[in-house]
């Protein structure tokens, strides 16, 4: 696909991601001082770097698609974010941060590497390099914790699993009815997705006493999903979290 | 566990220690040994278990005299 304008069905999904990758730069940067040793620190702190960088490139495509820019950065309430819901409250311990970082940046590549538009050639690819080190360092530390805390690795998937399943989207999208496969933005769809996450995750698991929950046709209801916000209800962000993304305490910094 | 990590800029370069890193599994090493040592456009970045480094340990030799 090469048409400049994109349907408002792909500004949604690019939004969608774009506002995810903003959402794991915040939370890998709270990770990034408290893990449990250095080098999770700097590979937290280099996370965030990339995630907030791939963020920039995407506002400047939706910008591109007329979306505001004020509106993308400072200017919106928190349930205007179409973040992955996963993502929406701190983990409060390092067996939880790790599932749901891991699950959330897979399914936010997933998404991405799916896009068929020439808009994305080339940055997509760089991008992967990025994503490489992001979910082989969530795999490596997902192995250890899965031998030493599985039930804290099996409570976060049990958690997770469903946000995420919302995020990627519902089962009865597959290669004939996903309206983006459709419209020829992407090439693969959220039926195949869902189904590569899930297997990814019970392979990674097997041999350890760590069962990942059940690929669950019925979640998200199709009926009550937001296509948009790609979520199931009206949950959002913490708006203090919005504030900081925002940079509303050091607006009076801002260099005009 | 700890690895060292040698790294080289060019190739054919002999390869140099350049730090270490902490790590529960050889898949771990190599993320960290990347994140933590990338300042540099490296040809070449591997570690290596502190396990499977040999020691060179001289001993003085016996001279055979009778003890």
């Amino acid at each position: 696909m090469s048409d400049d304008g994109w349907p408002q069905a792909a500004v949604d999904y690019v939004q969608a991601i774009a506002d995810t990758k903003l959402l794991l730069g915040q939370r890998y940067g709270e990770w990034m001082l408290k893990g449990p040793n250095l080098e999770d620190d700097i590979s937290g702190a280099s996370n965030a770097q990339d995630e907030i960088g791939q963020v920039r490139q995407l506002f400047r495509l939706l910008q591109r698609q007329g979306v505001d820019e004020d509106w993308l950065e400072s200017e919106r309430d928190p349930e205007e974010y179409a973040n992955a819901a996963t993502l929406d409250a701190e983990a409060e311990a390092w067996p939880t941060f790790i599932v749901q970082a891991a699950l959330t940046d897979r399914a936010a590549w997933l998404l991405l590497d799916a896009i068929d538009h020439d808009d994305f050639t080339g940055m997509v690819q760089k991008m992967g390099e990025d994503e490489y080190f992001h979910l082989e360092h969530h795999d490596g530390r997902l192995e250890t914790l899965a031998e030493d805390q599985p039930e804290a690795v099996e409570a976060a998937l049990e958690r997770y699993v469903p946000q995420i399943l919302a995020f990627v989207g519902p089962a009865t999208y597959d290669a004939e009815s996903d309206p983006l496969v459709g419209a020829g933005f992407t090439d693969r769809p959220a039926a195949e997705i869902r189904g590569a996450i899930h297997e990814h995750y019970v392979t990674l698991f097997e041999g350890t006493e760590v069962s990942v929950p059940a690929l669950d046709d019925d979640v998200p209801d199709p009926e009550s999903w937001d296509g948009t916000r790609r979520r199931v209800g009206d949950s959002h962000v913490d708006p203090d979290v919005v504030d900081q993304l925002q940079g509303v305490s050091n607006r009076e910094y801002v260099i005009a | 566990m700890k690895y060292h990590v040698f790294t080289r800029i060019n190739a054919g370069d002999d390869l140099m220690h350049v730090g270490t890193v902490q790590a529960d599994s050889d898949r771990l090493a190599r993320i960290y040994a990347h994140r933590t040592y990338d300042e540099e456009d490296w040809e070449f970045i591997g570690v290596v278990h502190e396990d499977h480094l040999i020691e060179v340990d001289p001993q003085p030799i016996a001279g055979g005299r009778a003890q």
